[in-house]
């Protein structure tokens, strides 16, 4: 492997591919800061990949209550899918099931502004059976639904963004407990405003390919280039000497930039963290529009 | 600069103030202001004769009206936008039938704040009210949408016949609140007596009441933090109508301090 050296870690020459995305702001509130963190998980549960979830989803960011449309503790989240519809679909659907259904919660749009939105309070008012009412505040409208606790308020839509998903690094080392450190650190770092790292704990294991070497049908498999276990048994292995486990970090975010700018704050991270390997997985640059090379995250963030 | 008109005598008789608008002004000088004719009684008389006027000339729709206007009516009246900052206390029909914008009066109102015009199906349609002082008689009567908010004691009959919207009076509101009411929110930050056309329903922290609170005290009312901490108690009516309205009572035996 060709590339550069960043502390004891070895950065390959390649880089990471992704695609346009589709995404919305969430901002959940309660009366705790913890009943809008339990909203946020449940809301962004099984949401890691839009291949078999239908959206990528993952908190942003805790909101102090300066932060939040109501004065109370919140929480961020941003999903993302391919398209506005698929984004609406996803937000209505698990605003309905995970975060209307949490005590003491109220949901609002965190796109305020967006020239594209989807409905969310306007089609999720329907579930208060007639009895629910709308109220305009400051020019937005907003829905009361009455439930068992009381009221559960929501913004009448969320706004669209354009977003970037796919990004990704992919930190080896040799053995799987430093590894994962690494991949913690790195995942830790690149949290921030406007990017979301969908998978548990912002970390994959099981990073994948498209396609499938026995099958037609399977959308992706294992990417058994990058499984250490068979770097004996494949002719095109692409696990390093000495590496013993690597592990994937996807990173979606609001832009281009913000990728590129969690991706900078990730490779410094693992590399002081004790990986000693550091390469990005992508398609052979044909089927994703931004590419982000390695080599130009040298620079420290 | 900001279009300001600072009265110069108290009016010799009631004076209908509902050009002065800041989507009709816009663009006029303080001069072309000032040639502006208003009704003062069964007289016609110039804005200059009755206003210091100053500023104006641009595309800015915002307009401060200063001075002691009890005698001036219909301010802010049929208003879609911009903003109107009166610095004194006005007379009756403030924001009558507005349908957008922001009225902010730095002082007490007359009657029928917000209101319809009598023989007309609805009041404010939109917009925000905010009055620092007390409100006279039947505030937002008729209101369709919009929010008017008083910072202390709204007169009797508030929300008569509202359609929907929301009236706020932290003070209080008077007696025979909600007559007639149909799909609107009165809110009272002390204890009243509803009419008994309403119904308890129940004690709660309001979510979209929150809202408004934060959003009045950003309009410059004084709202406590106990207030937005506090349960309220809501009442279901006018059963004689549609029982689809509510009069929102803070608990201040629950004051949340």
């Amino acid at each position: 492997m060709s590339g550069y050296a960043l502390g004891a870690a070895e950065v390959a020459d390649t880089f990471a591919e992704a695609f346009p995305m589709r995404y919305a702001r969430v901002l959940i509130t309660a009366a705790t800061e913890a009943w809008a963190q339990e909203a946020a998980r449940s809301m962004t549960g099984f949401a890691t990949s839009v291949i078999g979830c239908k959206c990528e989803a993952a908190i942003e960011r805790s909101l102090s209550r300066v932060q939040t449309p109501d004065g109370r503790p919140g929480v961020a989240v941003l999903l993302f899918a391919m398209d506005r519809e698929g984004v609406g679909k996803r937000v209505l659907e698990r605003v309905g099931q995970s975060v209307m259904t949490c005590p003491t919660t109220a949901c609002f749009d965190g796109l305020p502004g967006a020239e594209r939105t989807a409905a969310l309070g306007r089609s999720l008012r329907y579930f208060g059976d007639g009895f629910q009412a709308s109220k305009v505040i400051a020019g937005e409208r907003f829905w009361r639904i009455p439930v068992m606790e009381g009221e559960f308020l929501v913004s009448e839509s969320v706004g669209i963004g354009q977003g970037v998903g796919g990004g990704n690094l992919v930190i080896g080392a040799g053995d799987d407990d430093t590894a994962l450190a690494a991949a913690q650190a790195a995942a830790e770092a690149m949290r921030g405003e406007g990017v979301a790292l969908p998978f548990p704990g912002g970390i994959v294991r099981s990073g994948s390919k498209v396609g499938a070497l026995t099958s037609k049908t399977m959308p992706a498999s294992t990417n058994h280039q990058m499984a250490p276990t068979l770097r004996a048994q494949v002719d095109d292995t692409l696990v390093p000497e000495g590496v013993g486990a690597m592990f994937e970090i996807v990173i979606d975010a609001v832009s281009e930039d913000a990728v590129r700018q969690a991706m900078r704050r990730g490779l410094h991270t693992a590399a002081a963290a004790g990986a000693t390997h550091v390469t990005a997985a992508n398609f052979g640059g044909k089927l994703g529009e931004f590419h982000f090379p390695l080599d130009e995250l040298r620079d420290p963030p | 600069m900001t279009l300001r008109l600072t009265l110069r005598t108290e009016p010799a008789a009631r004076v209908l103030a509902a050009p002065l608008i800041p989507e009709r002004l816009r663009g006029l000088n303080a001069a072309a202001v000032a040639g502006l004719e208003l009704r003062c009684g069964g007289e016609r008389v110039a804005v200059g004769d009755l206003f210091q006027v100053s500023g104006g000339g641009t595309e800015e729709e915002a307009l401060v009206l200063s001075g002691d206007l009890r005698r001036l009516d219909g301010i802010g009246a049929h208003m879609s936008r911009g903003a109107i900052e009166v610095q004194g206390d006005v007379g009756a029909w403030a924001g009558a039938e507005m349908s957008g914008g922001v009225l902010r009066i730095l002082g007490n109102a007359g009657a029928r704040l917000g209101a319809a015009y009598p023989g007309a199906r609805a009041g404010m349609t939109g917009g925000e009210v905010v009055v620092t002082g007390d409100a006279g008689e039947e505030a937002g009567a008729g209101m369709r949408r919009g929010l008017v908010a008083v910072g202390g004691r709204a007169g009797n009959g508030a929300g008569l016949r509202m359609l929907a919207g929301t009236v706020i009076a932290l003070g209080g509101i008077g007696r025979e609140a909600g007559l007639g009411n149909r799909r609107g929110s009165l809110v009272s930050g002390r204890s009243v007596e509803p009419l008994p056309s309403y119904a308890f329903a129940a004690r709660f922290q309001p979510p979209a009441l929150m809202l408004q609170l934060l959003r009045v005290r950003e309009l410059g009312l004084t709202v406590r933090d106990g207030l937005l901490s506090g349960r309220w108690a809501r009442w279901s009516g006018d059963r004689t109508v549609l029982s689809r309205g509510e009069i929102l009572i803070f608990d201040e035996d629950n004051d949340g301090r």
